[in-house]
């Protein structure tokens, strides 16, 4: 049994670092994360909150720590809306900065309550509303994109949801629609491993996530693989010293995530959740740094 | 349920803080004015609507390298101050020289491929908000 344990433990490890030696990828929770709100709910809940947090290795050497908390309201068994706030803290050669991030406003709605054996469709359309302008300084240094607890935009996020016996898909379409008051500029920066993002003007992302569900006979855990395509439909921009706009090449393209939640029901209200994961393609340049090797989550929820 | 708020309140209230990093610690090199540097041009700032300012501006050249020095500044606190030098007395064209080091005299490197004698004016900018604070125009020491 001991020996079990320890190929385990070996396993998870050697999973975790190998990941982190080479993957970059998807972090923004609260895009990454859409379409949850009718997950497992029972009809009598009306409310739910949960708290948690999010470790993750970012670019060179940052790492994230991002705790959250939800308020969820199922109005009817088809509307519920939600709401999420965020915070960030970082740490890295520039030192630690911490700072909320944003609050997510969604409505999910079901177009249909189907049997188990039927296609059951949802609708989501949400806001992002930044609490930062992404420019905190440290000592009065401008800090890059990945220690940014925001991306400093009012986002509209929108998207559909599928689910069909245990299979569930989500798409859904992210878009920016304010440049950011970032001020970082690799020229003035102490060093030049970080993309220049002075103003940055970043554009949309389109989301597909795929999840098999599976739950054991006690009912009492869920596992959810997921893989989750993120594409970025164009190159951000900047402004550079001169103050011109200026592309960033190769800021465009896919991400492809691969994700592992576990949730575990603790009482009939009451559950925790771990999750893990990690990008398998990134994009070449990603200056919004989003970029993660891999993630670690935790969660608690109520119901009431 | 009390203690669930409780934690969430505790969670957020200890997420504002911020620590110096080794690239961030006042200890890195701080750009200073050579003895045998040659002043090229001089400017005293003057404030915009609403905001006070006292200080002069200087730029200095050593060979093919530009410096800039705000001397004795005391200007109006702002959010995300930079310092352009700039084409008009206004922020349209401009060379942005980096955050404003605040009160007191501080040096800014201006980029080898500039072409000093085409920016006549300093400006003091809140870059986040877009508001301009001060502006100095710049004459020149020397005729060559």
């Amino acid at each position: 049994m001991k020996n079990k344990l320890k190929k385990a433990l070996l396993f998870s490890t050697l999973f975790i670092l190998g990941y982190t030696a080479n993957a970059q990828g998807c972090s923004d929770a609260g895009f990454c994360s859409v379409g949850n709100t009718f997950k497992d709910a029972q009809s009598e809940i009306k409310n739910s909150i949960e708290i948690g947090g999010v470790y993750g290795v970012g670019e060179e050497d940052v790492t994230v720590f991002s705790p959250y908390a939800i308020y969820t309201r199922i109005f009817t068994n088809r509307f519920a809306m939600s709401a999420k706030l965020t915070a960030t803290t970082a740490n890295g050669s520039f030192g630690t900065i911490s700072n909320l991030g944003d609050v997510f406003v969604t409505g999910n709605y079901k177009f249909n309550t189907g049997d188990y054996d039927k296609s059951k469709w949802s609708g989501i359309l949400g806001v992002k509303i930044p609490l930062t302008a992404s420019n905190d300084k440290i000592n009065n240094f401008s800090l890059p994109m990945p220690y940014q607890s925001s991306l400093g935009t009012f986002d509209v996020i929108t998207g559909l949801d599928l689910a069909i016996k245990k299979w569930e898909f989500s798409t859904a379409v992210q878009i920016p629609l304010n440049q950011n008051k970032n001020s970082y500029l690799s020229q003035l920066a102490p060093t030049d491993k970080f993309d220049s993002t002075n103003l940055l003007e970043r554009k949309s992302d389109v989301l597909f996530r795929a999840t098999y569900k599976i739950k054991t006979e006690n009912q009492k855990f869920i596992f959810r693989p997921n893989v989750l395509f993120i594409y970025h439909l164009g190159k951000d921009s900047f402004e550079n010293v001169f103050g011109q706009r200026q592309t960033i090449q190769n800021s465009e393209g896919l991400t492809i995530n691969g994700n592992l939640i576990t949730s575990y029901r603790l009482s009939e209200k009451n559950y925790i959740e771990a999750s893990i994961a990690t990008p398998f393609v990134v994009r070449e340049v990603r200056p919004d740094g989003l970029t993660r090797a891999f993630t670690i989550g935790l969660s608690y929820k109520r119901n009431f | 349920m009390k203690k669930l708020f409780f934690l969430i309140g505790m969670t957020f209230f200890f997420s504002s803080c911020e620590k110096e990093g080794v690239l961030t610690k006042g200890s890195n090199p701080i750009p200073t004015i050579n003895n045998t540097a040659v002043l090229k041009y001089s400017g005293t700032f003057v404030p915009t609507s609403g905001i006070t300012v006292q200080g002069n501006v200087n730029i200095y050249a050593q060979g093919n390298k530009y410096q800039l020095q705000i001397e004795n500044i005391t200007i109006t606190d702002g959010p995300d101050l930079k310092v352009y030098l700039s084409k008009s007395d206004t922020p349209s064209s401009f060379v942005n020289l980096g955050n404003f080091k605040g009160n007191g005299t501080s040096v800014y490197d201006i980029p080898a491929q500039v072409d000093v004698s085409e920016y006549p004016y300093v400006l003091i900018h809140c870059q986040q908000y877009n508001h301009l604070f001060a502006i100095a125009e710049l004459i020149s020491k020397q005729s060559n």
